[in-house]
């Protein structure tokens, strides 16, 4: 009797077919080992909701406590999975640190170099765009953003080098600048990366401090900065001294 | 760092005060700490490579850290201090901030490259050497903010008012490029830099021309 009531429950969550139960009906949010619920999640959706929570996970508890400090076991009941299912998407804790910094700079470079693209101004405005979209997603998350840019690169060779794999796409942005130097020919080959390194650095230390609400008015400030080298000042000031204003209207 | 002069103390009787010997005995886990880094990086030094390489005993290790990571820190505070000292040697007797800026440039430079392993530990196994150590770093570098804001006073009084940022920005990029450079295996070649950082010191204080000027004019 038991026995059918078991069999009753297991073809209710596998939508019947029991033998391959390739939907499981599981709550929103709460993929595949929850009990029966009104939405069917599919097995690929389950799955990529698994790695979402383990990356979320992973990413607060790195943000908060560095790489070093945080295990698996706090990823796994953090991000309410088990083992195996972490297991079953990563080989281990740094796997889902690259993952998460994959997809992190991944989605942020690629956001920086369409601001840049859809800009149709001038060079300089068009720096603006993409640094302007670099903040604010910054700005929207801060604990992504300082996993990204700090944590990062005091985690080993491997994260270290996602992010500076991260910077080198910035630096084509900046190179058509050089064009508007009349010593372009003298500029050192590594200005942008240098200066992409820069404005990591302030960014990060703002992240450290737990200042990223005050991002706004660093923002002209760094165009300032990443203009300066190519315009010159009157220039880059100019051109920050626009955006501050547009920020502040 | 001398590090051939921190072998083991002779035995028996060698009329060495009991602090003499403390501090000997610091100097050289602080010597072997770095030399086990310079082989195999910080992730895979144990505290056996150190006191193997410092030979003394675990005890005594203990007496003088706590860990590997404070041991670090010792060795990166050793190597600040003395870039401390050569920067304040470098910059004695010159007049003018912009010289004064290129002098320290020159002398950090030219240690990090005559000391490519002490480059590496301060560089780049800081970063990875725990939350301690990266304060530190952070800290170490923010300290010279202030010697390039003077640059501030080189400015004619009516031009533009330089953003608060902009040291902060410059020693971020000044950080980005030393490390790019001995990531790449080219701590040695540290000193070529000195142009390219020489110009991104003084370009916000001093203008892209006469920036550039003084830059060449450096090496």
């Amino acid at each position: 009797m038991f026995g059918n009531v078991l069999q009753f429950r297991y073809r209710l969550r596998t939508n019947g077919n029991w033998r391959y139960p390739g939907l499981v009906r599981a709550l929103p949010g709460k993929a595949s080992r929850q009990p029966p619920g009104p939405e069917p999640v599919s097995r690929d959706a389950a799955a990529a909701d698994q790695r979402r929570r383990i990356l979320r996970a992973t990413a607060e508890l790195i943000a908060t406590q560095g790489y070093q400090e945080t295990t698996m076991e706090e990823i796994v009941r953090r991000a309410k999975v088990g083992y195996a299912t972490f297991y079953k998407h990563y080989a281990d804790r740094e796997a889902a640190f690259l993952a998460l910094l994959d997809a992190a700079l991944g989605r942020t470079v690629a956001r920086v170099e369409d601001a840049y693209k859809r800009e149709e101004g001038p060079w300089a405005d068009r720096v603006g765009a993409a640094l302007g979209v670099l903040f604010a997603e910054v700005a929207a998350h801060p604990e992504v953003a300082r996993v990204c840019l700090v944590e990062a690169v005091a985690a080993g060779s491997g994260p270290a080098a996602r992010h500076e794999a991260a910077l080198k796409r910035l630096a084509p942005l900046l190179r058509p600048g050089r064009e508007l130097n009349p010593r372009q020919a003298e500029l050192p080959d590594s200005l942008e990366e240098t200066l992409a390194g820069g404005v990591v650095w302030v960014l990060g230390q703002r992240l450290i401090a737990g200042e990223a609400g005050k991002l706004r008015g660093l923002f002209p400030e760094t165009l300032e900065f990443v203009l300066r080298p190519y315009v010159g000042e009157d220039e880059a000031a100019r051109e920050a001294g626009e955006v501050a204003e547009a920020i502040s209207a | 760092m001398p590090a051939e002069e921190l072998g083991p103390l002779p035995a028996g009787r060698h009329g060495y005060s009991r602090e003499q010997v403390a501090h000997h005995q610091r100097e050289r886990l602080i010597a072997a700490l770095a030399a086990a880094v310079a082989e195999k990086g910080y992730a895979a030094v144990t505290l056996a490579d150190i006191v193997r390489e410092a030979k003394v005993s675990r005890r005594v290790f203990y007496a003088n850290f706590e860990s590997k990571e404070e041991c670090f820190l010792a060795a990166f505070e050793v190597v600040v201090d003395h870039l401390r000292v050569l920067v304040g040697e470098a910059v004695e007797g010159i007049e003018g901030w912009s010289q004064r800026a290129i002098a320290a440039t020159r002398a950090v430079l030219r240690f990090l490259a005559a000391e490519p392993d002490l480059a590496r530990l301060c560089l780049l196994e800081s970063r990875g050497a725990g939350p301690a150590v990266n304060a530190r770093f952070n800290e170490a570098v923010s300290e010279l903010a202030p010697l390039l804001a003077k640059g501030r006073a080189e400015r004619p009084a009516a031009e533009h008012r330089l953003p608060d940022s902009t040291e902060d920005s410059t020693l971020g990029a000044l950080v980005s490029l030393l490390h790019r450079k001995v990531a790449a295996g080219e701590a040695a070649q540290l000193e070529e830099l000195l142009p390219e950082c020489a110009e991104l010191v003084l370009l916000p204080y001093l203008g892209p021309a006469e920036a550039a000027r003084l830059a060449r004019e450096a090496t």
